[in-house]
């Protein structure tokens, strides 16, 4: 610490929105992500983790066809993989902005920062997982077993994230334990201004072709500014096909915005394949 | 101890065969739950081998089931104690001892269902109350709503066994009992108040707000399940004393009380399907479509059409034989219409919750499948082979039919 009394600073003095964005034809599926996000946020590894639905991570690395689509034959199936986490949801009602996880936790175990950032208590957590049912990403898992670290596993424990116990809700926090180790160590240089800190998950550092990338969405500076990302043709965000009518049908783009049922998530994803950005915003429908 | 070996053993051999044999079974799932309790309650949920596709075991059916049915207690108390239909009077004992298994069980299963049973406490230490008087999360009113209306149902149940003879010869039960009992009144306007707002919340309410989710969102569904409690749990607070009197070969309660709650039952299930018409119409062109989705294509999977056409199919029967009176008077109609009553109401939380998580979120899934595991099963079998030996305890011992002890009609046999 420099010794100088740093000034109150109010919580919502914090201007940062935190946001990705994923190009998922940078996006070679090596699943680097993955693994990074596991070591760094202490994911446990158990004695079959090919069981999928009881898998516990925070970070999914998806497979996404177009094998089940009419027509699609042989030489025409395509694939890409899809990193998926929590999409840190905004919410869109402008009376209350939450996401559809937060209002609904009985003990307020999740919370969203004006950082735009979704927290999760683990040790307030009661593990009633009715925020994992009210989640459209399926991005929250449920710790069902009791953690276990083989052997020398136990060493490599990052001591910036607490171990979870079983019985409780876990997700991705954008690694925001990286973001209050910078803040921290900010300070002790003497500055004070929360805003002047920027920051890497571990997922976006870790990713070899740079398909990842974090920033503040509100910073025209940052490679993950809103206002472009919505003028991006390349982008999609998750189920929703909002963002195509913003161009098509601005009248409606405007309806639906202004609607509460949008969890208006605050990762984006690119690609220029049409059928990709049709498959992970698109519901065919009969 | 020899004396008291000797009193278990004739008063087992004083039941019929039949008795004894749904005595050994409700006993070996009563054991099996404690078995899978201690099980779950002490190695954690891991063990049911259940997972984050259908993230709620088969209990929540069976908690979202019995708050409903249980809500009749509230209903029926309502009807009694606020706008005097006396002639529900014989049923009410019943009643208030259904409402408070059925609460006392929905607690227990929401502790078997979280995965952190020791903080289960947090509920009421850290609730997401929000700054107003309107809580934020559902789940937080559900906690709140149901304990404090289960001690209404405390208080509403302590005179029926202050009534046994033994008590009711000791002067200071039997004046108590009488004092309880003239506050019934209240506790059934504060029950009345408390249930509506639970029975919203966990009923409807705590899937109607997941507004990510198509296939749970709509604003209305708080009050479409308060409806269903009163239409379902009418039926319920009369199939188990119905049941109760062919089982004991009694008429428990005069035959004008069943049909006068049978015609209230039979009004409310017209509400309900038709609130419940509008509810599926809204989805179709409103509130599916606003998450880009279609409600015929939600319908899908194992769990699609035929369970909303099941429980429309089901509440026709009760609509059709609880308001027209020549079937209504018909024993056998009147079971029918009883049975399939209480099946609808159960079948619309089936759907809400199966329906709910088997469908996709992302458009390159299909729809998840759904098998219940060996310990969600016995949970939720063993919950009502409890239920069910309460009761019967209470019926054999306590003064749970009021009508049975007045004389007269008590030895008649039951109407056919």
């Amino acid at each position: 610490m420099s010794g100088q009394e740093a000034p109150k600073k109010k919580v919502s003095d914090m201007k940062r929105l935190w946001g990705m964005s994923i190009d998922l034809d940078k996006c070679t599926g090596c699943g680097a992500c993955q693994v990074a996000c596991s070591q760094e946020n202490n994911m446990p590894i158990f004695e079959d983790d090919s069981d999928l639905p009881k898998r516990v991570v925070f970070l999914d690395l998806m497979k996404v066809t177009n094998e089940m689509d009419k027509g699609a034959k042989f030489g025409d199936v395509k694939v890409a993989y899809l990193p998926k986490m929590c999409m840190q949801c905004a919410g869109n009602d402008p009376d209350n902005p939450y996401p559809p996880c937060v209002s609904v936790c009985p003990v307020v175990a999740t919370d969203i920062g004006d950082d735009g950032v979704v927290s999760q208590i683990w040790s307030r957590c009661i593990g009633c997982r009715y925020c994992q049912a009210s989640c459209p990403y399926e991005a929250r898992v449920f710790h069902w077993w009791k953690p276990v670290y083989e052997g020398s596993f136990k060493e490599g424990l990052n001591p910036d994230v607490s171990v979870s116990s079983r019985g409780a809700v876990v997700k991705c926090t954008f690694c925001s334990h990286i973001w209050k180790r910078e803040r921290d160590r900010m300070i002790a240089k003497g500055i004070t201004d929360i805003n002047a800190v920027q920051y890497t998950p571990s997922c976006v550092s870790s990713c070899p072709t740079g398909a990842m990338k974090f920033g503040d969405l509100k910073d025209p500076r940052s490679p993950v500014y809103e206002e472009k990302l919505r003028r991006d043709p390349r982008a999609v965000r998750l189920v929703h096909s909002i963002d195509e009518l913003r161009d098509t049908n601005p009248a409606e783009y405007d309806r639906r915005m202004k609607i509460k049922q949008f969890p208006n998530p605050k990762v984006w994803y690119l690609t220029g394949s049409e059928w990709l950005r049709k498959k992970l915003s698109v519901f065919e429908k009969s | 101890m020899k004396n008291f070996i000797e009193l278990l053993r004739n008063e087992w051999n004083s039941y019929s065969k039949n008795t004894q044999i749904a005595l050994y079974v409700l006993f070996g799932l009563s054991a099996l739950f404690v078995i899978f309790a201690i099980q779950i309650l002490f190695w954690g949920l891991g063990y049911t081998d259940m997972n984050n596709n259908f993230a709620m075991g088969l209990w929540i059916i069976g908690d979202l089931g019995l708050v409903a049915l249980g809500g009749g207690a509230f209903f029926t108390g309502f009807l009694l104690y606020i706008l005097r239909v006396d002639k529900l009077n014989p049923l009410i004992n019943s009643t208030v001892l259904l409402g408070f298994m059925c609460y006392l069980f929905t607690f227990i299963l929401l502790v078997f269902d979280i995965g952190q049973p020791l903080r289960a406490w947090f509920g009421y230490a850290y609730p997401n109350w929000g700054p107003g008087l309107l809580p934020i999360s559902m789940l937080t009113e559900v906690v709140w709503c149901l304990t404090l209306y289960f001690c209404v149902l405390c208080v509403e149940l302590i005179p029926i066994p202050l009534k046994h003879k033994i008590m009711d010869n000791i002067p200071f039960f039997r004046y108590f009992g009488h004092y309880l009992h003239k506050l019934m009144w209240i506790m059934a306007a504060v029950g009345t108040f408390l249930s509506f707002f639970h029975q919203g919340s966990l009923g409807g309410g705590m899937w109607g707000v997941l507004y990510g989710k198509p296939v749970w969102f709509r604003p209305h569904y708080f009050f479409l399940a308060i409806v269903a409690a009163t239409a379902g749990g009418t039926a319920f607070m009369m199939l188990i004393p119905k049941i109760a009197g062919k089982i004991m070969k009694k008429e428990v309660a005069p035959k004008e009380t069943f049909m006068t709650l049978a015609r209230i039952s039979g009004v409310m299930f017209v509400f309900y399907l038709i609130f419940r018409l509008y509810d599926l119409y809204s989805l179709t062109v409103k509130y599916v479509p606003l998450a880009d989705r279609s409600y015929a294509d939600i319908l899908g999977g194992y769990y699609g059409w035929w369970v909303v056409i099941a429980e429309l199919l089901l509440c026709l029967v009760p609509i059709v034989v609880f308001n027209v009176a020549k079937l209504r008077e018909r024993e056998k109609y009147y079971m029918a219409g009883l049975i399939a009553g209480v099946s609808a109401i159960s079948m619309s939380k089936v759907e809400a919750v199966l329906h709910g998580f088997s469908v996709p979120n992302f458009p390159w899934k299909g729809f998840t499948v759904y098998n219940p595991t060996i310990q969600e099963w016995f949970i939720f079998l063993g919950s009502l082979a409890i239920m069910t030996l309460v009761y019967m305890w209470f019926a054999r011992y306590l003064p749970l039919f009021p009508h049975l002890h007045k004389g007269g009609h008590g030895d008649n046999k039951a109407h056919t």
